[in-house]
Formats: structure tokens, sequence, C-alpha cells
């Protein structure tokens, strides 16, 4: 009985704790004026996607009273936070990766609405460095690497006499290994494992002078550091891009460009229609993403100050992107 | 089979006969393997030996993704845990931050105090600044109430099992099966199932810590109980105990020092997760790690490691305090202490921190002053880039990593690889057998096999052989290391004080955090992921040699000087063969690090099964992931089971039935 009675009190008082911590907890809630519910942005690993999720963020806090949380997570688990609600909407995504979640999530489950293009066109392609074309200048067409010789300047311990082509994540989409097959290059298909992996190989090359071939694209933030050359491969053609889509193996030519796009949850509609409205209307040039971009990853400014700066002193736009 | 077995000749010379033996075998496994291996339709795992892992996986993955917000299993069951989870973990963070740094430090302090004397407050308290010091104090405050729900849970859940498991023999054999799996099971073959049933963000991340970190919390409370000595349960039944009362006052308490080391454990592997559930939006110092490591800034990735290291520091010390039991009775000297017989002592305390957080709150600290930080990016990142020029090329006689790195993958990776996969299927799951038998009996030799048949059906053949060939080679560049180094350790104490916390920041370093000094000294490739391996696996392995060297009683190691044994001779025939049992149990251990880093190994280019079971996380190749994670639990099984058999071998005793 004592013992219990003990608890009890115990118990009270810790209530009794909390409750007074309660009232020294912080004030942050009081920021939304009554417009309109909270929502989630996702912000994918790189800094394009930080870029146009924090100058909405920015706005949509501004101008339209909507608080507003970014969350960092990997882009395949977005598509899964789209779908449960958890995120409202992600502003960057690039349609080549993501075909069976657009089928997935848009088409058959109609959870996600498509938002439209961002407008910055991606670009997937082969690159060199600049030890490679003083090596060899052919390696700026896909067709010099048709010589065995010149292909084995790009050899390493792990590939033997072959020249080594090197793809970074595994989640990208490529057709590498068909190109390189279909084309009867002799080259060696290797995975890095991660951009990680990816950039310190680059790095590596730049430090020994030593020539490095492989995937990049743009716009990424390395590409203004180190001067890579986009390796000219056969122009893209409608049978290309049949065989695409039916897998059949046969690709055998350049990267089609990547239109950017925007993705949302079904439920953001009835959750803040105002904050949806915007995010159909917001649209960035790229020129204007890499240049909050160069604010971040050059001048080492923190992305929501950079955002910030972008959106004083471009009021037009934005304004814009209000209108009715 | 029929070859090696196939009886020796006779022969006249005794000695002739007693290798005649073991030659014939060896030359008959030799020609066999040459004869059967290559190329051939016969030597590849035929076709029709498929489970069908990955297409069966995938219809359920994709009917779970089409029903996540209808079906009852889901509605029901897990969106509740999930929001449940979710506002236990806010509830945390909110007080964490409620309390402010200054709050948050005096309770620290006070728990430590409670548990662990003013050693640990003053540990904890220190480590807890260092957090804010290095600049990383609102990722910690995020991270920190993450683990300290997800650590709650895994106890919630682990010690009910670990006592049913301590008190059932069949309950601990079927456990011990499934926290094998779960440990070995790499995190990323989950990931996306547990996204897609609880949700982005902290549910889905306190889902994937608890089931890598549940497994010591389980263990160890069942090893604890079932190390209570027969006298004390008869003792205490005598003294007409209940089986409750037996459990709780007699069995549990004495558990305390293994349920302790558990927790330990738990804290430990806890933090380990941090980074990869930064992947499902967990935030916090994982994220940190992921950025830095995005913009290949090593400064930027080792310092939010390093502050993760001080954060596992805080934790542990404040729950696990070692102090001696001041009274005579041994009552449980952890978290219970917080609620002594004085109450009013406790809600004085209390509200002395509810104070300090009030006028922090007042005085406008609501994160770490910016002029106690202190920013050692620089220093690390010029650090790195003079070991890259250094180390690289140019040194006398050996040349440097580059060439190290050649050596490796053409003199042992590569021709190690071929030979595995040069082999027929069949013939490995016979050779598996075999040395199964040899090292522990019929039922260990079947279960070698069919874990082999078993990595055969789920079609990833070649992809394991590869993963195998460097194993062996990070185990043999580990085991190469570790033992002198543990051999040192436990003959000087000096020694042993300077790399303890050495060893300590290895284990809690989330190993991401050297992947890219690794590749720039190496290659992306093979090399570096050994590398990597060997750094992640060196712990263990140090601890148990010299563990093992110090348990060698006194005694013992007098009665051989006394006779006349030089140090070495002490050590090599004495101390060494006595510490066998604890050196094969360092390597056991060193075996299961290396396989826990396929995964990360292949993220730096060492392909194989890792890169098979990385696809499942970004390719949403669901049934890929898992045949690839599987095939590494079943390599695991079969090399700790080996092992355990020697070690057990070693002491003379018995191997324990797998």
């Amino acid at each position: 009985m004592k013992q219990s009675s003990k608890r009890a009190t115990r118990l009270a008082i810790a209530t009794a704790l909390v409750v007074g911590l309660a009232a020294c907890g912080s004030t942050t809630s009081s920021v939304s004026s009554g417009k309109g519910a909270p929502i989630t942005l996702a912000v994918n690993p790189w800094t394009g996607s930080a870029v146009n999720a924090n100058i909405a963020k920015v706005v949509l806090e501004s101008k339209l009273g909507t608080t507003v949380t970014l969350t960092d997570l990997d882009e395949n688990a977005t598509w899964v936070g789209m779908d449960k609600g958890d995120i409202d909407a992600v502003l960057e995504q690039w349609p080549s990766g993501h075909g069976p979640d657009m089928k997935t999530y848009i088409d058959e489950k109609k959870t996600v609405v498509n938002l439209g293009v961002l407008g910055p066109q991606a670009k997937i392609g082969w690159y060199v460095n600049g030890a490679a074309l003083a090596a060899d200048p052919k390696v700026a067409t896909w067709e010099g690497f048709k010589d065995a010789a010149t292909a084995a300047k790009f050899a390493t311990p792990e590939t033997g006499s072959q020249g080594r082509f090197l793809m970074g994540d595994p989640s990208y989409v490529t057709f590498d290994e068909q190109i390189i097959a279909n084309l009867k290059l002799p080259l060696k298909y290797t995975v890095a494992g991660s951009e990680a992996a990816l950039i310190t190989a680059i790095k590596q090359a730049e430090t020994d002078k030593k020539p490095i071939l492989l995937q990049f694209w743009q716009p990424h933030w390395l590409q203004s550091k180190v001067k890579l050359t986009e390796v000219k491969l056969p122009a893209v053609t409608p049978a290309c891009l049949a065989s695409a889509d039916a897998k059949d193996g046969k690709y055998a030519c350049d990267y089609a460009p990547d239109p950017i796009f925007k993705a949302a949850s079904v439920k953001l509609e009835k959750k803040n229609a105002k904050a949806l409205a915007f995010l159909k209307k917001i649209t960035l040039t790229t020129e204007q993403q890499n240049e909050v971009a160069a604010m971040i990853d050059g001048d080492g400014m923190k992305a929501d100050a950079a955002a910030k700066k972008w959106v004083d002193a471009n009021a037009k736009i934005v304004d814009g992107w209000l209108a009715k | 089979m029929a070859v090696a077995l196939a009886p020796s000749p006779p022969t006249a010379s005794t000695t002739a006969r007693r290798y005649a033996v073991p030659v014939v075998l060896v030359a008959g496994i030799v020609l066999l393997a040459m004869l059967s291996g290559g190329k051939t339709k016969f030597a590849d795992v035929p076709t029709w030996l498929d489970a069908h892992v990955k297409p069966r996986t995938d219809i359920i993955y994709k009917w779970v993704v089409l029903n996540n917000q209808k079906h009852w299993i889901f509605t029901r069951i897990f969106d509740p845990i999930a929001s449940g989870l979710r506002g236990v973990n806010d509830a945390v963070f909110w007080l964490l931050k409620a309390l402010r740094w200054p709050g948050l430090m005096a309770l620290t302090a006070f728990i430590g105090a409670k548990t662990g004397g003013w050693k640990a407050a003053l540990v904890g308290v220190l480590s807890l600044a260092m957090c804010g010091v290095l600049g990383f104090w609102d990722e910690t405050i995020v991270s920190l109430a993450l683990m300290i729900v997800a650590v709650g849970v895994s106890l919630l859940i682990g010690v009910p099992l670990g006592v049913w498991a301590g008190l059932n023999d069949r309950v601990n054999r079927i456990l011990r099966t499934v926290l094998d799996t779960a440990q070995v099971m790499p995190a990323y073959v989950y990931l996306l199932p547990i996204v897609v049933l609880f949700g982005i963000g902290n549910a889905g991340a306190i889902v994937a810590t608890v089931i890598f970190a549940i497994a010591p919390a389980v263990r160890l409370t069942s090893l604890g109980l079932r190390g209570v000595p027969v006298v004390a349960n008869e003792v205490g039944a005598s003294y007409g105990c209940t089986r409750r009362q037996l459990l709780g006052k007699v069995q549990l308490p004495m558990a305390r020092r293994a349920m302790l080391l558990g927790l330990n454990q738990v804290i430990m592997m806890a933090f380990g997760i941090l980074v990869i559930a930064a992947l499902i939006g967990a935030g916090g110092l994982g994220q940190a790690v992921l950025a830095g490591l995005q913009k290949n800034d090593v400064g930027r990735t080792f310092v939010p490691g390093l502050v993760m290291v001080f954060a596992a520091i805080v934790l542990d010390r404040i729950t696990t305090g070692q102090r001696r039991p001041a009274k005579a009775n041994s009552r449980m000297a952890k978290l219970t202490d917080l609620l002594p017989s004085r109450l009013a002592q406790i809600a004085a305390v209390f509200i002395g921190i509810v104070l300090v957080a009030i006028v922090a709150r007042l005085v406008g600290f609501s994160t770490f002053p910016q002029a106690l930080q202190v920013n050692i990016t620089k220093p690390i990142n010029s650090m790195v880039t003079w070991t890259n020029n250094h180390v690289r090329k140019g040194i006398p006689i050996v040349g440097g990593t580059t060439r190290l790195n050649e050596v490796l993958v053409t003199g042992l990776l590569t021709p190690l690889r071929d030979a595995f996969q040069y082999l027929a299927w069949w013939f490995v799951v016979l050779l598996m057998g075999v040395i199964g038998w040899l090292s522990g009996g019929r039922r260990l030799g079947l279960l070698c096999s069919a874990c082999m048949v078993g990595i055969a059906v789920l079609r990833t053949w070649d992809l394991a052989m590869d993963t195998l060939s460097q194993v062996l080679v990070a185990v043999f560049i580990s085991v190469l290391l570790a033992v002198p180094i543990g051999i040192l350790a436990g003959r000087s104490d000096r020694f042993e004080r300077a790399i303890r916390p050495l060893l300590d920041g290895a284990q809690v370093m989330p190993p991401f955090v050297y992947l890219v000094p690794v590749i720039f000294l190496f290659e992306v490739g093979r090399v570096p992921g050994v590398i990597a391996s060997v750094i992640y696996a060196l712990p263990p392995g140090i601890r148990l040699t010299s563990l093992g060297l110090r348990e060698v009683s006194a005694s013992v190691r007098e009665a051989a000087v006394s006779f006349g044994a030089t140090p070495r001779q002490e050590l090599m025939k004495v101390q060494l063969p006595l510490a066998l049992r604890s050196v094969m149990l360092g390597i056991n251990q060193t075996i299961l690090m290396v396989l826990s880093m396929v995964i990360v190994a292949a993220l730096i280019g060492a392909g194989a099964l890792g890169l098979e079971t990385v696809y499942g996380l970004t390719k949403k190749e669901i049934g890929r992931g898992v045949a690839g994670g599987v095939s590494i639990v079943l390599l695991a099984i079969v090399l700790d089971r080996l092992t355990q058999a020697w070690g057990a071998r070693t002491s003379g005793q018995h191997p324990a039935a797998p």
C-alpha cells in the first residue's frame, strides 16, 4: 500500500515537472497567422535541390504565412513520403531516374501529382578531364575510344588492360553498359558506388594528372571547379529512345536532356491549396538556380541565407509567382 | 567425395603412413577442384535451382505499396505504432530543447553523479560540452532524442525477450538465429520497406535502429540470467521465493553486470546507424555527415562523426555508470537510483534544473553560444591534404599506397576471387560441409552445406564468391594487425591506456567518415573497401587478444618464469596458448564486423553482394536487395559457426551445437 502511494507521489511530481518545463518551452509555434497549414518539402542530397526548396520556403513563409519544414532525405524515400503525405512536395525530380515511381504513384495509385517543369534542363553524359584530352585529343568523341591503345590510357589495376569507364551512384538510371557494348568499345564498365566515390576519383585523377572517363551531369557544383569536357556520343534518335522504353538492350546513343519537374502529394490540395497553387507556378531558370548554388558552394553561405538574399533581390520574379 | 575418401595405400614406414592419408586427401581434393571447375555447364549453378526470391519479394512489396493506405494491417497496426513513436520522439526532443544547454548539462551531471559518481558526471558533461564546442549542438539534440527513444524501445522489447530466452532453452535457440540475422542483415535491405510501413522521418528511423541494435539487449540479459549460479537459485527457492520473486529479487539483480554491458552495446550499435537513418529523413548528426560527404569535404564529414562519438559517450557514461555500490546491499545502481527514498531531495534537484533552464531562456541561451565554438574543419583538411601528398607515392622502397593498391589487387584479391569463382558450385558446397564436419561434427557440416546451397538458390553465387574473397583478405589483414597490437596491449598497461580512446573512436565513428580519404589514398575499387573494413574491425580483435593475455593467471606465468622461461618463451609457450580461446573469439568478431561492412565497401567500389543489396534501396528493386542481403547473412552464419567451433576446440571443450 505504502509502495503504491509513494509511486503515485512520484508520478505527480514528475507530471508537475513536465508541466513546469512546458511553461518555459519554446514559442516558435506562434508564427502561423492562420493562413494555411504548415507543410513539409523534401530536400534531396544535392545543392540544386537545396536551392529551390529554400527559395520556396522563404516565399511561402514571408508572403503566404505558411510554415515550411525542410526534410533532408534520399530521393527514393521522397516518393514514398509523398505517397503517405509525410512529404507534401518536392521541387526537383529528374524524370530519367523515376519512371517506375511516376507509373506507380502518379498513374496507378494517384497519390502523387505532377506539378509541371521547374525550368532547368538537366543533362547526363560522358565526360573526360583535361589530362585525358592532353594525352589524346581523339577522346573528345566516342569514336576515339574505338582505338584500344587510346582506351588503355584509362586503365587501372582493377580493370587490367582495358580502359575504365566509371559510373557513380548505383541508383542512377544509365545506359552506359549498353552504349559500351553496342558501340563495341574496349572499355570496362565500373560502378564507383556513390557520388562521393565518383567525385573523389575525379579529384584523384586531377591531382595525378591522369586521364579519367566517367558518367557525369549538369548541373553539378563540381563543374565550376574542375574542367570536365563532355564526350560526343552518337546523336539521340527516335529509334534509340524507343529501345530505351522497350528495354531491349540496344541503346547506343547520347542521353536525352532531362526536364526537371515538380511533384506534390495529392493530400496537399486539401491541406493548403494556396501553397499548392504557388508551387505549381514557381519556376527557375538554370542561371537563377546556379546563381544561388554558387553562393552556397562558392561563398560558403548557408542555403536559407542565400535563398533569402536572392528572393529579396528579385522581388519582381517572386511577385510573378504569386500573381493570381 | 569418393576420391577424397579413398583408402591410402599401405606403406612400410610409419611416418610415411602418417603423412599418406592427408597427402592423398589434399591431392584428391585439389584434383577434384581442378577437374570440376571452370566455366562449364557442370560448374555453374543450374538454372532450375532457383527459389525465385527476387520476383516473389517484388510482388509482395508492390502489393504493400499499393495497399498501405487502405488495408487494415496498415491503418490499424502500423500507422498507430508510427504515430506513437513519432509522438514520443517529439516529446523527448522538445524536453531536451526546452532544457537549453545549461539545463541539459545540469541534468547530465545529476544523472551521471547518481549512477556513476562524480567521474561519470564529469565525463558526461565534458563530452556534452564538446558536442556544442565543435559546433553541432542543434544536430546533437535531434540525434540524442532519436537515440534515447530507440534505445528505450530496444530495452522495452529486448529485456523481456532476454528474460524469456534466459529461462527457456528452445526460445533461446530460436532467438539466437533471429538476432544473428538482424545484426548482419544490412539496413539497406529493410530501409525502404520500413519507410513504406512506418513513413519517413523519426518513426521509420527508430524502427530501423531498434532492429539493428536490439540484439545485445536480448543476448546479454539471457546470458546474465544463465550465469546466475545454481546455488543462488536454490537458496532463493528454499527461502520460499515464488518464481516471480526469484526472478525479480535474485536472478535479475545478479545478472545486472551483463545487462549493463548489453545496454552499453545497444547504445554503441544504435549510434552506428545514425548516418543511414538520415537517408530516410532522420536529420541530425547523420545528415551533417551525409552533407559533408556529398561535398567531398573530409573535415565537414569528420567533425559531425566526432560529435557522434561524444554524444554516444554521454549516453553511455550516464546510463551504464559502474559505480561500486556504496552500501552493502547491491541494488541496481543505474536509473532506478533516480528514485531514492528521499523524494524531497530529488524534487529539489529537478526544480534546480528547471530553474537553470528558465534562467538560460531568460538570458537568451537558445542554442550553444557562438563564442565557445571551435571550427576544426580546416586543420583536418590540411592534415588530409598533407597525408595525400606524402603517403601515396615516393616513400623509399615500399613506394606508397598507390603501389600497395596495385599489389593487393593483382597479387591477392583478383587471384583469390578468380579461384573461388572457378570452383564448381557443388564442390564448394561439399567442401564447406567437410570443413564444418571436421570442425564441429555432422550437424555443423550439414549447416554449412545448407547455407551454401541457400546462396545458390538465391542466384547470387558468383557475387557471393567475390564477396567471400574480399572478406577473407580483410580478415587476414585484420588478424595480422590485431594480434600483435593486442599482445603489446596485453603486456603493457601504458600502451593499452594509450590506444583505448582510439579503439572506442574507431568503433563508434561512422565508417562514412573515412571513406573519402581511403578512396583517395588507394583507388575506387575493392582495396578501399578492404581497408575501411580493417579499420572498422580492428578494435574487437585487439581487445579480445589483450583480454585473453590478461586473463592468464599470474600463478601460471610465475611458474613458467621460475622454471627459467625467458619473457619470449613465456609469451609464446604459456600466455598465447592459454589465450587462444579469447583470440579466436576476437577473430570471430572480426569476421562479423567485416561482413557488416560489405555494404559500405560497395559504396566505394567493391561491387559484389554489397552492390546488389544497395540496389534494393536505390533502385527500389527490393527483391534484389533481399537476395543480396540474405546471401550476406548466410555467409556470415557459415563463417561465424566455423570460427566458434574452432574457438571451442582450442579450449578443449565440445563445440556448441549449431
